[in-house]
């Protein structure tokens, strides 16, 4: 009876609303934004939080890398540790699932779509660069079947996976910058395009610098070609001009560099004793590196000190004369400082974060010649190098007498055997290690962390790194490898697949990765 | 007026009566009014007894029947009792009709502004008297609710004047949605929400603000009565918004006659609440050593670790010096009458209370206009008009906010010393970071909403036949509200996203709830009426608009100026939300009931929403649900006598529920970032998502004795929720996002409600009433999407490493921790053998740590009536239910709390075996190691778990409100000649809490009511107990 009932209803109510009603609830379409946008304007998001990835994560391996080191004694990152049940660590994750992912599909189809060739180039560029950062940050990553929407849980794949992905990506994105026709050149791309302002040639420079990186990373294995990486370096950045830097207006909390004074959040980190120490002639025969002043900051009553892993300061010390200042050149161990204080070098608003580097590559290139034998060709690139980065630190100041200071340091530098050695066959592994990470510091992280990895954070090639005494208690002793996948994103909700892996282990952080392993 | 209507009656009685004159038989025609509010009676029984001829009174209460002159008519009519009239010349009988003892009371406005007798309900229903709410003086009524009625829980976020309330009937049906129940103001869905903090432009999270929920805008004084609908089953008629029952409010109408006036006025002071116990016996330190720039680094709070504050130290009473006496107004003014067929009530309310904290202050201004009229003899029109204006000043609850700050403020420093003399914030340490002085906070930061509103009812009843009536409504709800956070240029960086030299996030919502509603209502009756069926049929529509403009500025110009104009330009940022939701609903109703005592009602309704894609945005739920009062059946027995009443029922009823707004299709955000651009955000669109269902089964109990002097009604429920919409479910960030609305979970939730009336003493002077009610609820996550082994949402992890989190197999209220220690084979604890500390295990997936729901709760009403004075009051007991003092383990940290105090110089030596390799074996190693915690204050970060401040088995017994009022004799009144009537009086609310709780206030929610599922009651973070509250009023009729 009732069910009669209802149906008549149903059946009268449906017959004489149907065709307005659909159109009556036909409200569902987002009016907040649109659900799908010219490709160009899916690039600044992806590239910025490229930069903001590396340095949240900065955060956590600076320290391992003993770039800066936390101002509290014991923190987990010092000690080679991790924050348990915690996304610290995990902001690349997130940058490269998130804020990259679902927006680099749909910049690649629209770019298809409207053969804007050029944007689907630098697009897949880009997602090989996340997809190479990634892997060398944490080991096995989802890739195959990442952003398969009718999926909730993903399994991982091994790093060989990846790196030969990164590579088909590449070449794929080097064809694609090749082409000439169609709906190439658009104002948009040139507009949107933090990097490189729409240029395809620098876009198809920056690719060889992945491949670069991707074939170099390989140096451990028996596949490892050391031409290859040598031809990449030479197809990509061919000066500083080609950097790759994700630019900051720097005028609100939304639109300033993550490192800057206007964020708050680097205040609690000092600058290291293994970086004054490579900077202050301790290392190099006495000879102080011209970079010291711009890069890095003395204590109030003018001596460059640094802090030990671990160790921290002391609240007394952080308020003294001789306490090492914060990474801005502030009080350490505080995030409050006043709106407008400059901060120092990489640390500021309004600074862009470097992401790939011309003198990044020619430390590559050089190592991959001293591997090759070819020693000559070594030294040029080592010293390509040096220079590059010298040039770089000095556009930091516009000082006349800084300068001046700067350009005779440089030139008593170079000259010191023991940095630039004058016959080829003195350039040693450690010269070209240390120079690098000379150059790298406060940007290249994890270029840095794979070169410690790869040496096992050796000091007979990382001169004077040491190790604090007592590691993490998961560690075993043993120095971090890898970093955990996100915590909120795997530990939660992705476990069957983590365990697989071996993400559970409470020493996974310590496990080697394939590129590292012979 | 009474003349035009004899009149019409008259000649529509002679329009229907067409029977020759000249014969005996002649029609009798009449209206049946009630006694008390003189309002038309439908379906009184009207019946000749000497022909057995019978009819009903329609819903102008009109009625007609044959009758010769000497035969007696006899009108019955459930609640009202029996009369008997003895037709002579005239052909029109009016009748007013007085309800019997109580009888009111069984009748229950239900969906659609039906009312429906008790008796012939399948499922519980509850109704409260809104003066019942409204003498208790709080500003929110749905707060007044708490213990007073079975089956729903009442949580405050705090003791804030104007914070939000959550309240739940039946406990936890949706794991991460809203599990509010639907409002409605006579007859039509009103807008309860609360407005989320992730619509401004830089606020993300529900747990350091919290705005009001919007039903709170209702003037108690307002409400007639009010019915809860708890289940699905009560609901069906309502759509997907009542999934979760629906509080059904009903206005006070005017009454005929002679004008009225009354005015009231409370005056009321509040006292700060229950408050944790501080020891403040060790200065600031570490490790025994005197130091002032000891903090915290993960709260920026002092650490108390130094040495015993020396004799002679001046100490200061911080709290006492914060907290004020806060001060409540209320004035209500209101006229009614009415003439002839139509009747009006204005009533206008203005309340302003301020807290205990300072700057806190909730004001609201009610204007409210009802007006029924008799438009035609078979129209009836009823009219509402309310306008609403509120002001609320608010501060900071939870993580850095002034009660943490006030909490751990130094005792050897005056709180009341804030400002530098240049007027800068002045500073306890030379440290660079450090809490702020809780009334730099209260005075300096800002954070208000203010909103107008106008809510707007039109309804039409209309009679063209006999046995049909429809029923038209059309109710609109408009509100503009602004929400303001601001934080002052000195304020903690924390709070101000970096150092960005003051902040203000400001945003405007304009709000708009259109609902239209219409329905045939057949009536028949068969088998000489005691067959009697009713069949309804209608549609209803739902029109949701919601629009927010935000907008941020940061770096102030003039640090004390407090606009958007004083920010610097190039800070500036904006954003818009805009939100629509439409539902179409068809529904039918079908009522059958014989010899009143066998009732069927059957439901169904289809909706048609547009959350969901169109293939799957249509469906039908049903509902069945009958009573059987089975004492009709022994009216000869005799046992009525003692039985005056006593029914079974049982209902079946489905619900579905749809999705929010636009989660099936993809959108990009603006990015606010360098270079701009669009991106994802953080949801995943899902184009699958079907409708949830909930299915509800209730079987209940009503028995009456002794003419109702003793009553009592119980139910079981049982529902289980299928496909659950988990909305912003957390996933593995390769999908590509960060949540998504998946249809995912299955749980079940089941409960038992008894409510025991009585009244023990009832004579010419003395009256006394008293009810128990007793609520006992149980959920079930019963299934989680694969993969899932936790549900938590991150607005409820709030402090330590304690959250609500549901693991399947458990309850939808436990709460998960990271930590547990390490115990060996046989169960004794493992120590480590440098430290001496327990040993912990880091568990990367959380196990239940405990659970928040109560074994059962109850409630205590008593009141006496004694000549003119009236003496009630409320007790709400709580039985159970785990609550995680966050406050505590806060202060535990920092070395306040008292179990971080005492035992603090003596040698201690935990309980357990060294773990030395030999702690499985026969001869483990008991532990040996020695400690003073004063030299080495890491035993306070290493030597408990953080569920180690889940308190367990909390308890509780409140005094919700006592009220005590003397109405005073007309006849002293009499002199005056002014006032009709006057009443004074007295109430408290929340006077007495006894609890096991070691904390402040065990019933505080640690997030607003933005957060969805089973939020953060339980979780006891940074918030300000509720403060006690002593009124006196007066009321006057004029």
């Amino acid at each position: 009876m009732m069910k009669k009932n209802t149906n008549i209803i149903v059946i009268g109510c449906l017959l004489l609303t149907s065709v307005s009603c659909k159109k009556f609830l036909d409200v569902n379409k987002n009016p907040n934004g649109p659900s799908t946008a010219d490709p160009a304007l899916y690039l600044p998001s992806i590239q910025t939080n490229w930069a903001a990835g590396l340095q949240f994560d900065g955060r956590l391996i600076g320290p391992y890398i003993q770039n800066f080191q936390h101002s509290t004694a014991g923190i987990a990152y010092d000690i080679y540790g991790y924050v348990p049940s915690s996304d610290f660590g995990g902001e690349l994750w997130r940058s490269v699932y998130w804020k990259s992912g679902m927006n680099t599909i749909d910049l690649r189809n629209a770019a298809r779509e409207q053969k804007k060739w050029d944007i689907l180039g630098a697009g897949l560029a880009m997602q090989a660069w996340g997809w190479q950062m990634l892997t060398d940050y944490h080991g096995p990553i989802i890739l195959k079947q990442a952003f398969d929407p009718l999926k909730n849980t993903f399994d991982y794949d091994p790093q060989d996976t990846v790196y030969a992905y990164v590579k088909r990506e590449c070449m794929e994105a080097i064809s694609l910058l090749d082409r000439k026709t169609d709906a190439i050149g658009s104002p948009l791309f040139a507009k949107f395009d933090l990097l490189y302002k729409g240029d395809p040639l620098k876009w198809k420079k920056f690719v060889y610098g992945v491949l670069a990186i991707n074939a170099h990373h390989l140096i451990k294995k028996s596949i490892y070609k050391p031409d290859d990486v040598i031809g990449y370096v030479d197809n990509a950045l061919a000066s500083n001009a080609d950097d790759a830097i994700v630019p900051y207006n720097g005028t609100n909390s939304t639109d300033a560099n993550f490192f800057g004074t206007l964020r708050g959040n680097m205040g609690v980190y000092g600058q290291s004793g293994f970086i004054v120490r490579l900077t202050d002639g301790t290392i190099f025969n006495g000879v102080k590196d011209p970079r010291q002043p711009i890069m890095l900051n003395p204590s109030t009553d003018g001596v460059y000190r640094g802090l030990t892993p671990a160790l921290g300061q002391s609240s007394a010390l952080n308020a003294a004369t001789n306490g090492v200042r914060s990474i801005w050149g502030t009080t350490l161990g505080t995030n409050t400082v006043t709106l407008g204080t400059p901060g120092k070098y990489l640390f500021q608003d309004k600074v862009g974060f470097p992401l790939m580097t011309y003198a990044s590559l020619q430390f590559i290139k050089a190592e991959a010649a001293l591997v090759k034998g070819d020693k000559v060709l070594a030294l040029q690139a080592y010293k390509a190098g040096i220079n590059a980065s010298l040039d770089y630190v000095k556009t930091f100041t516009a000082d006349p007498t800084a300068i001046a200071t700067f350009n005779t340091q440089r030139t008593a530098f170079l000259a010191e055997p023991s940095v630039v050695p004058a016959n080829p066959a003195n350039l040693t592994i450690s010269q070209i290690m240390l120079q690098k990470f000379i150059a790298l510091w406060g940007y290249g992280f994890i270029e840095t962390w794979t070169d410690l990895r790869k040496f096992d954070y050796d000091p007979t090639i990382f001169t004077s790194f040491t190790l604090p005494a007592t590691l993490y208690i998961d560690n075993n002793n043993v120095p971090a490898y890898r970093v955990r996948p996100r915590y909120n994103s795997e530990y939660i909700w992705n476990i069957d697949a983590l365990k697989a892996i071996g993400g559970f282990d409470a020493n996974y952080h310590t496990k080697k990765l394939w590129i590292h392993l012979p | 007026m009474r003349k035009i209507l004899l009149l019409m009656l008259v000649v529509c009685g002679l329009l229907f009566n067409d029977a020759p004159l000249f014969a005996q038989q002649k029609t009798i025609t009449g209206t049946i009014l009630s006694e008390i509010d003189s309002k038309p009676l439908q379906g009184v029984t009207v019946q000749n007894r000497q022909t057995s001829q019978k009819t009903q009174t329609n819903s102008a209460g009109f009625y007609s029947i044959g009758a010769t002159t000497g035969q007696q008519l006899v009108f019955t009519f459930v609640g009202f009792g029996t009369r008997t009239i003895v037709a002579g010349n005239a052909l029109t009988h009016n009748l007013q009709m007085k309800e019997e003892n109580k009888d009111l009371e069984n009748i229950v406005v239900t969906a659609l502004g039906i009312n429906r007798s008790k008796r012939s309900l399948g499922y519980a229903a509850n109704d409260v008297k809104g003066a019942e709410l409204a003498q208790t003086q709080r500003d929110n009524f749905i707060n007044g609710l708490a213990g007073r009625v079975p089956g729903v829980t009442i949580s405050g976020t705090s003791g804030m004047p104007g914070s939000s309330t959550s309240i739940q009937l039946r406990g936890v049906n949706s794991l991460s949605g809203s599990n509010q129940p639907l409002f409605v103001i006579d007859g039509l869905p009103v807008n309860n929400q609360t407005f989320n903090a992730n619509n401004m432009v830089a606020q993300s999270e529900n747990r350091t603000v919290d705005f009001s929920n919007r039903i709170s805008d209702l003037n108690p004084e307002d409400i007639e009565s009010l019915t809860i609908l708890k289940g699905p089953e009560a609901a069906a008629l309502y759509g997907i918004d009542a999934a979760n029952g629906a509080i059904v409010i009903t206005t006070k109408k005017g009454k005929a006659g002679a004008g009225s006036i009354s005015y009231s006025y409370n005056y009321g002071v509040e006292k700060v609440g229950r408050l944790p116990e501080i020891d403040g016996v060790y200065a600031r330190g570490t490790n025994g050593i005197l130091n002032n720039n000891a903090i915290n680094a993960a709260t920026n709070s002092p650490l108390y670790f130094g040495p015993k504050y020396p004799d002679g130290t001046v100490k200061y009473n911080n709290l006492d010096n914060f907290f004020q006496n806060g001060i409540v107004n209320k004035h209500n003014l209101s006229f009614d009458g009415g003439a002839g067929n139509y009747t009006y009530r204005l009533s206008t309310s203005y309340s302003t209370r301020s807290g205990v904290v300072p700057n806190t202050k909730y004001d609201r201004i009610n204007i409210s206009l009802t007006g029924t009229g008799q438009i035609l003899k078979n129209l009836k029109a009823e009219t509402n008009l309310q306008y609403i204006n509120t002001k609320n000043q608010k501060v900071s609850k939870g993580a850095n906010s002034f009660y943490l700050a006030l909490l751990s403020f130094p005792t050897d420093s005056d709180i009341t010393d804030y400002l530098t003399p240049s007027g800068a914030r002045k500073k306890l340490t030379t440290a660079g970071t450090e809490i702020e002085n809780p009334f730099f906070d209260v005075n300096k930061n800002k954070l208000n909403d203010k909103g107008n509103r106008v809510i707007s009812n039109l309804g039409f009843v209309y009679d063209p036949l006999k046995w049909l009536t429809l029923t038209g409504r059309l109710g609109i709800d408009v509100s503009s509200n602004e929400y303001f956070v601001l934080y002052h240029p000195e304020a903690n960086p924390r709070a101000n996203f970096g150092n960005t030299n003051g902040s203000l996030d400001i945003s405007t919502q304009v709000n708009r709830v259109i609902t239209g509603q219409y329905f045939a209502t057949v009536k028949q009756n068969f088998l000489d009426n005691k067959l009697k069926l009713t069949l309804r049929a209608g549609s209803a529509t739902y029109v949701f608009d919601d629009n927010v403009y935000s907008i941020r500025g940061e770096n102030f110009l003039e640090p004390n100026f407090n606009s958007i104009n004083n920010t610097t330009t190039t800070t500036q940022r904006t954003k818009s939300i805009k939100a629509q939701k439409r539902v179409v609903g068809a529904f039918g109703d079908f009522n059958l009931s014989y010899a009143d005592f066998f009732y069927l009602t059957a439901t169904g309704r289809n909706d048609w929403t547009s959350t969901l894609p169109e293939s799957n945005n249509s469906f039908f739920y049903p509902s069945l649900s009958t009573s059987f009062v089975f004492t009709e059946l022994l009216k000869k027995s005799g046992i009525t006598d003692i039985l005056t009443l006593g029914r079974i029922r049982g209902s079946i009823a489905q619900v579905g529920k749809d999705a929010s707004p636009y989660s099936t299709n993809p959108a990009l955000e603006a990015q606010a970032i360098t270079g701009g651009g669009f991106s994802y955000g953080f949801t995943a669109p899902n184009p699958l998502l079907r409708p949830e269902k909930v299915t509800s089964k209730e079987v209940g109990m009503e028995l009456q004795f002794f003419n109702n002097r003793l009553s009592f009604d119980g139910a079981y429920y049982k529902s289980k929720s299928v496909d659950q919409i988990i909305n912003g479910l957390r996933i593995s960030y390769g999908t590509g996002f960060i949540l998504k609305n998946i249809n995912g979970g299955e749980l079940q939730n089941s409960g038992t409600e008894l409510i025991v009336r009585g009244t023990p003493v009832k004579s010419k002077s003395l009256t006394w009433d008293a009810s128990v009610n007793f609520t006992k609820t149980d959920s079930k996550l019963t299934k989680l999407p694969a993969g899932v082994t936790e549900f938590y949402n991150s607005d409820t992890w709030l402090f330590g490493n304690v959250r609500n989190g549901a693991r399947p197999g458990g309850a939808l209220t436990t709460l998960t921790a990271q930590f547990t220690y390490q115990y060996n084979n046989n169960g004794q604890l493992l120590i480590n053998p440098t430290s001496g500390l327990p040993l912990t295990t880091n568990n990367a997936i959380w196990p239940v740590a405990g659970d928040r729901n109560p074994d059962f709760r109850m409630g205590f009403y008593n009141s006496f009536t004694w000549k003119g004075i009236n003496l009630n009051f409320l007790w709400d007991y709580k039985k159970g239910g785990d609550v995680f003092n966050g406050t505590g383990l806060y202060l535990y940290n920092l070395g306040l709390h008292p179990r971080s105090v005492q035992n603090r110089e003596t040698n201690l030596t935990f309980d357990g075996v060294l773990k030395d390799g030999l702690e499985n074996s026969t001869n483990s190693t008991p532990n040996n190691v020695s400690i003073i915690p004063y030299y080495n204050n890491s035993f306070y970060s290493g030597s408990v778990i953080d569920q180690e401040f889940i308190e367990r088995d909390v308890n509780w017994l409140r005094m919700r409100d006592i009220t005590i009022s003397y109405q005073i004799p007309a006849r002293l009144l009499g002199n005056t000649k002014i006032f009709k009537s006057a009443t004074i009086g007295f109430t408290a609310t929340d006077l007495i809490l006894i609890t096991n709780y070691t904390g402040g206030d065990p019933g505080v929610n640690g997030t607003s009511v933005a957060t969805g599922g089973s939020g953060s009651m339980g979780i006891d973070y940074g918030n300000l107990p509720v403060p006690k509250t002593f009124n006196f009023n007066l009321r006057v009729g004029l």
